[in-house]
């Protein structure tokens, strides 16, 4: 018998097939806006190929030529299906990580409709080494290749850190750390949280004479003038972050929490020298000395639940009297005007060009059904059964006419473990309900923790019902992402939300593209013919 | 499958770093090809029944005038061209120059073979760890240079200024400025007409710009340049290293920039040679033109060939169109020899003061058809499109035979161009998966403006996204190399229990792999191997794999042709139902050998090309890949690597599936298989698998996803993660509906045994370094099979070193497989006492593994707490606490323990 010595890279010959796929029921939300680009000599040519095969293979159909110019319609009325990229997509000795599977993924998430992809771009990957050398190069390989697969891109200024994967802050803003202590929140015991700067350094010149606004805003605008080309076009939001994991909030929690395990209340994180002279000034100005020279003594501590201590307590805790709201009113206050310098910071920035600019707010719910809600009293919203705190949150989104990212669209009432009294429904609700008061569109996100149970049907349920949000990013591409556990209900839950827009064919159509495969597709007739 | 050979697997070595710069199937490395390929003319086109290249021969019709001298006007003349390649050398060449300026220099890089070469080519920084390629900046791209993703860009060779007379040799040049930051730069050589990389010893050639380490071992001409070519090949490669040099110039800039004195010393003067090789396609020609004597009324029959060399033409004529060679009456042409009383041999003439040979033959009036083929060497011929070349010879029924070749060859050229840019365009555009989403993004608006949304055309995209999701899940796997261990234990936390699943039976399988290579040749295999199940049953086995039931092109098995014929060189139908029967009645349950991934055609198609079934499943080319042009299919691209023996089935046609799923549930039920011992399954897509699993819902299958482990300067590497995440991602993509054999394991014990390197055994968390580290359910443990070792011996397991394999694999998690040889061998006893071991401590495909030893000379561990073994020459005794353990088995340099 004929051996033959079978050599095959183990590089597979790319998924060139894809091009000739019947392509026909994507649901592409018409946000096509980038006008296809074909560049060299070279990758045109094998273009033109795939064109041929597929002329071929599907049984010679010639294609109409398409006329005009692209006819896209912005229009918002379908849902708009973003997915996260990898949180290390840009690994942190600045390369492209995964480009090859990002690739393949990107041409996934295009066959399924998808409009766009999240991409989280780190200050300390980008601004690594000095205070204003900025590195871009990755990222814009990457938004290239988001570019060209035609899909849209969100674009996340991380000015935290990340634990899992490894990102930090940059470099020198870790050594300035080292020598100024208080540029990180601090808790009661003094431990300190250093994925991201304490709030109240934002306006102090902590960072070789700048201040860490100042700073934020030099990124932002090097962001901008970097991805100009990009901006309104490929890249049509940005969202900046406004605390620990991009969220407005304070690092209440350390750990992140295992769903099995109930959580706990979290501590006030207001024990850095910062925070305490800012305290202090308060309580002096309000005429209560005394109530500034620390936080709450009678709090509970991180994994304890509310009633383990007295300021938590359903009836007579010290949050309902007048030195809990002393506290808890300047607590959240810090916070949201911290939130309103970095956003307006933002939204002055992009205000010239056509991106959304967007920030996060978490979704604190455990503990909701107390009436003290003490996880959202630690994380800086004074928010409780008596209180609207959202209220003020959305004011200030108003402001600053950003949009709202709101996590935790996965999350049911029914999934929460029952000791936690926990109700991210009726949370969400009502953060809902206070940002349509202030004219606020949300975009929302699933909870990082992957797949919580009956998620895609709890997170349909948010996106199409009455209130209907039409933004949504899912968390987060990668290998879970598109494992055979995984991916076939991703792909089954897009499918769903897009099934009604099924005969939308708002799409551009290039007009050299469609005439070459016109010509094309002939020899391709006369290859079967022959 | 016998279609792998040996040598991709020793010269892999170059693809753990670097992989995706390439992605061509066809690599060449340069010092290894070169030493093998004698110097010699090849022809292309073998007769082998089913291996036809279309591009062999094809007619043509021609109207140029040939030098024959006619009376009378030729009725019948036609030049048949004649494709052969031949093997060209030639050599590539490297060299430094100075620039205009200091500090500046320039690289050239040339190649003295005709083609159409492409400099594929990065650079690689100061600070860089790691094998990556980096683009190199703007000012060092020579013109017409294109960017191949970010890492590398692509620089056609142009016709050298410098060359002279008819040399050919194409360069390109670099100019860089030497300022510390470029470390070295890296490239291959395409060759863009033939798709062919060419490599410097099978990795990238490097040439080191500032103070480069010796340990790479790719770079090029290093100091001690002749040394770092391991032996033989440093003999073979006529590379050399210039240390003086040649130019005044160079010195003066090396004393004006003292403080680089080191570095440029070390580029001064450099100039490599490599050769390489390349095989040409050659077209020849046959003028065939045929006149009519004018006073014999006999026909004249003048044969123009342009062939090289003493060329005899084989020949013969006929009657009828039934195209029966019969030996002509005398007289025959000079040199002529009678061969077998069928065919005439006929040695050609050289032509006088030109080139080519030519021969005439005077043919009666009778003869209606002249037969020839052109013989070259014992085993080459020269066919028309792998048919005897005819000649009609009666006027009468000559034209329009004759016009109709003419008009189906107009068209086969037409197509033979367009496949031919087809062809190398496509390994450009490999290069490229934004290119592939570019052309998508345009392709999904083309569709659109089509609107038409079958529901066909939705399943496809389905499965499109599908298969795309679990390439992405691969790649992202595979670059965490955190293996998803939870996951696993997981799914392993479930208790051995007897719940059978297709991936692992009940787990405590033990297989027989129940033929060699040989066991067609008696004929009644079958029959053998029944009488010999009470045997294997007693043994110990659970499970046996029959060979191949279907008819084969080849007697092995593995060239099936119809599906549904099971008649075979090992038997018959009835035969191999009885013996099916016979391993049921003693408890065995059995597995067919099913080929899915190609299958051989009966028919041509109107190109000649073999790709038409027959049978009862007479699929057409539809039912075949589109990716290989030698079958010229028209299915889709193949999901998976490319058998190229054979035509590749599409599988993503719903017809096929169907048909395929009919068929082995039509095994199942008539033959009465219990399961599958999948062939060659990197050919398609897992997902495929899957669902023929669940349709024919096997007792147990396992699939045989062999490829090449890592290998860094010719030595295997310690850490095969990859490979094995290969295996594992292919199980996965069926859903574990099948295991698959475990071939990491085989080759680290390869390596382990054969050089005493025992500490391999343990990967980098403690654990087996195979897949049964990783999936033990999923591992089918072999040491040996049909195509490693019996008489092909692709790869063969150590000399005298099984026995340590098996009572590794058969002491392990995992499922073992023995082979046949070994089973009756002088190992039989020693085996069978490991089987036995093996089930009275119900060690099974899910048993915890804790290695207590591995060392240089002896591995060492403890299963289940039950048994405990070593191999190796080393000492190993296990600990008497908290346990006694008590010696149960011993040999040569393996004991087993059990605990008591």
């Amino acid at each position: 018998m004929e051996v033959s010595v079978v050599r095959s890279s183990q590089v597979k010959i790319g998924r060139a097939e894809l091009g000739r796929r019947e392509l026909g029921f994507c649901k592409l939300s018409g946000n096509l806006r980038t006008q296809i680009s074909f560049g060299q000599n070279t990758s045109w040519k094998n273009g033109r190929l795939q064109f041929t095969l597929r002329a071929v293979q599907s049984e010679s159909v010639r294609p109409v030529k398409a006329s005009g110019p692209s006819k896209r319609s912005n229009s918002n009325d379908g849902l708009r299906l973003f997915v996260g990229l990898p949180l290390d997509a840009v690994s942190d000795c600045n390369s492209v990580k995964h480009a090859r599977a990002i690739a393949v993924g990107l041409v996934a998430l295009k066959l399924l409709g998808v409009t766009g992809v999240e991409l989280p771009v780190w200050w300390g990957i980008v601004e690594k080494e000095a205070m204003g050398k900025y590195e871009w190069s990755a990222y814009h390989s990457l938004a290239e290749m988001v570019q060209k697969a035609g899909l849209e891109l969100h674009v996340s200024l991380c000015f935290h850190a990340s634990k899992q994967p490894k990102i930090s802050l940059p470099d020198w803003v870790s050594c300035l750390g080292e020598s100024q202590p208080g540029m990180f929140f601090k808790d009661r015991s003094g431990q300190q949280f250093k994925e991201c700067l304490s709030l109240a350094v934002d306006e102090l010149p902590v960072l070789n004479g700048k201040t860490p606004i100042q700073v934020y805003h030099d990124f932002c605008e090097s962001f901008k003038a970097s991805f100009s080309p990009f901006l309104g076009s490929t890249i049509t939001g940005v969202s900046v972050s406004l605390g620990p994991d991009g969220e407005l909030r304070y690092p209440s929690h350390h750990q992140s929490v295992k769903r099995s395990k109930i959580p706990g209340v979290g501590e006030f994180q207001c024990f850095d020298e910062n925070m305490l002279s800012a305290l202090k000034q308060h309580a002096e100005a309000t005429g209560n000395p005394l109530w500034g020279l620390g936080g709450p003594h009678d709090a509970p501590s991180y994994d304890q639940s509310p009633d383990s201590n007295t300021f938590f307590k359903d009836h007579g805790g010290s949050w309902e009297s007048p030195y809990g709201d002393f506290f808890l009113s300047w607590y959240s206050n810090q916070l949201i005007s911290h939130g309103d310098r970095i956003l307006s910071l933002a939204s002055s920035t992009f205000g010239d060009t056509e991106v959304t600019v967007y920030g996060k707010v978490p979704l604190m719910h455990s503990w909701y059904k107390t009436r003290s809600h003490p996880s959202e009293l630690t994380s800086g919203f004074y928010n409780t059964s008596s209180r609207d705190g959202y209220e003020a949150v959305a004011d200030m989104f108003a402001t600053n006419s950003c949009k709202m990212i709101l996590p935790g669209l996965d999350l049911s009432d029914v999934h929460q473990l029952h000791e936690s009294r926990s109700s991210p429904e009726s949370l969400l609700s009502q953060i809902r309900t206070a940002c349509k008061k202030h004219g606020i569109e949300i975009s929302g996100q699933n909870s990082s923790i992957s797949g919580a149970p009956g998620g895609f049907q709890q997170i349909k349920k948010n996106l199409l019902g009455e209130n209907k949000i039409d933004l949504f990013t899912y968390q987060r591409m990668g290998a879970y992402f598109f494992s055979p556990e995984h991916f076939p209900s991703f792909s089954g839950f897009v499918r769903s939300l897009n099934q009604v827009e099924l005969q939308s064919d708002d799409l551009a159509s290039d007009e050299e593209a469609t005439e070459s495969i016109h010509v094309n597709s002939e020899s391709g007739i006369h290859m079967q013919a022959a | 499958m016998s279609t792998v050979s040996i040598e991709p697997l020793l010269h892999h070595h170059c693809r753990r770093g670097n992989s995706r710069h390439r992605s061509t199937p066809q690599l060449i490395h340069l010092s290894s090809s070169l030493s093998v390929f004698p110097k010699k003319v090849e022809f292309r086109c073998r007769s082998l029944c089913n291996f036809r290249h279309p591009t062999a021969l094809t007619l043509r019709a021609s109207s140029t005038d040939t030098a024959v001298a006619a009376t009378t006007a030729p009725f019948f003349k036609e030049t048949f061209p004649l494709e052969l390649t031949e093997l060209v050398e030639g050599k590539i060449f490297v060299r430094l120059d100075h620039g205009k300026k200091a500090r500046n220099w320039i690289l050239t890089v040339g190649c003295t073979l005709p083609g159409k070469w492409i400099l594929h080519w990065g650079v690689s920084h100061v600070d860089d760890v790691g094998s990556e390629w980096d683009q190199p900046p703007d000012e060092m791209r020579p013109p017409g240079s294109i960017p191949i993703k970010d890492y590398a860009i692509e620089t056609p060779l142009k016709k050298s200024a410098s060359s002279v007379g008819d040399d050919t040799s194409q360069e390109v040049k670099i100019d860089f400025h030497l300022d510390g930051a470029i470390a070295a730069i890296n490239f291959v050589l395409k060759d863009e007409e033939t798709g062919t990389w060419y490599q410097y010893k099978g990795r990238d050639f490097k040439v080191p710009l500032v103070g480069y380490l010796q340990e790479y071992g790719n770079v090029v001409g290093a100091k001690k340049g002749v040394g770092i070519l391991p032996g033989a090949l440093g003999k073979l490669s006529n590379l050399f290293f210039k240390a003086e040099s040649s130019n005044s110039q160079d010195k003066n800039s090396s004393s004006e920039s003292r403080g680089t004195k080191e570095e440029t010393r070390s580029l001064e003067g450099f100039y490599e040679e490599l050769p390489i090789a390349k095989q040409i396609a050659v077209v020849n020609s046959v003028t065939v033109s045929v006149r009519k004597c004018p006073e014999t009324a006999k026909n004249l029959l003048y044969l123009e060939t342009d062939l090289p060399d003493h060329v005899v033409v084989h020949w013969g004529v006929c009657k009828d169109d039934a195209k029966r060679w019969e030996i002509p009456a005398a007289p025959h042409p000079p040199e002529t020899v009678v061969f077998k009383d069928k065919a005439l041999r006929t040695r050609l003439q050289q032509k006088e003061g030109a080139n080519g040979r030519w021969a005439l033959f005077t043919l009666d009036e009778g003869t209606a058809g002249f037969l020839f083929v052109f013989k070259l060497s014992e085993s080459t011929w020269l066919k028309c499109k792998g048919n005897d070349f005819y000649i009609p010879l009666s006027s009468a029924n000559n034209s329009p035979a004759a016009a109709k070749e003419d008009q189906s060859e107009g068209a086969n050229v037409d197509e033979r161009s367009a496949e031919e840019i087809d062809e190398s365009s496509f390994t450009e555009y490999t290069n490229g998966i934004i290119n592939e989403i570019r052309t998508l993004v345009s392709g999904i608006s083309s569709e659109k403006s089509r609107k038409t949304k079958s529901k066909e055309a939705q399943e496809s995209i389905l499965q499109e996204i599908e298969k795309l999701a679990a390439e992405a899940y691969s790649i992202f796997r595979s670059t965490v190399p955190t293996f998803t261990e939870e996951a696993i234990s997981e799914t392993e936390e479930l208790p051995p229990s007897v719940k059978i699943t297709s991936g692992t039976g009940t787990g405590f399988e033990i297989l027989c792999q129940g033929f060699n290579w040989e066991s067609h040749k008696s004929g009644r295999w079958y029959m053998e191997l029944k009488d010999k199940a009470a045997e294997l049953s007693s043994l110990g086995f659970t499970v046996i794999w029959l060979p191949p039931p279907t008819d084969s092109v080849s007697p092995e098995g593995y060239m099936p042709t119809d599906l549904y014929n099971l008649n075979c060189r090992y038997g018959t139908m009835d035969e191999l139902k009885e013996t099916v029967k016979a391993f049921h009645k003693v408890g065995i349950k059995v597995l067919g050998d099913v080929v899915l991934n190609h299958r051989c055609a009966q028919y041509q198609n109107s190109n000649g090309v073999w790709n038409i079934f027959g049978g009862r499943l007479n699929w057409d080319d539809r039912a075949v890949v589109a990716d290989d042009p030698h079958f010229q299919g028209r299915g889709n691209k193949s999901s998976g690597d490319n058998f190229h023996a054979a035509p590749n089935i599409d599988h993503s046609q719903e017809f096929v599936r169907k048909d395929i799923k009919e068929w082995l549930c039509w095994l199942r039920q008539e033959i009465g298989y219990d399961g599958w011992r999948l062939d060659f399954v990197r050919g398609f897509w897992g997902g495929y698998v899957k669902y023929y699993m669940d349709a024919s819902e096997p007792y147990f299958a396992v699939g045989e996803f062999w490829d090449s482990l890592s290998y860094t300067y010719g030595e295997m590497d310690h850490n095969q993660d990859a490979h094995r995440q290969r295996i594992i991602d292919w199980i996965n993509a069926t859903s574990g509906a099948a295991g698959a054999f475990d071939v990491t394991t085989k080759g680290i014990l390869h390596a382990a045994l054969e050089r005493c390197e025992y500490w391999r055994l343990s990967d980098q968390k403690g654990k087996p370094p195979g897949v049964v580290g990783w999936w033990p359910s999923r591992a089918v443990t072999f040491i040996e099979n049909h195509d490693t070792g019996s008489t092909q011996g692709h790869w063969r397991f150590p000399h005298d070193k099984e026995i340590q394999g098996y009572a590794y694999i058969l002491t392990h998690p995992g499922t073992p497989a023995v082979f046949y040889d070994h089973i009756f061998s002088h190992y039989k006893s020693e085996i069978a006492g490991l089987i036995s071991l093996r089930n009275r401590n119900t060690i099974n495909c899910r048993s915890i593994v804790k290695i207590t030893k591995a060392e240089r000379d002896v591995y060492a561990a403890i299963i289940d707490e039950k048994v405990a073994m070593k191999i190796g020459p080393g000492h190993y005794e296990p600990p008497n606490e908290p346990k006694k353990w008590s010696k149960s088995l011993e040999g040569r340099d393996y004991k087993v323990w059990e605990a008591s």
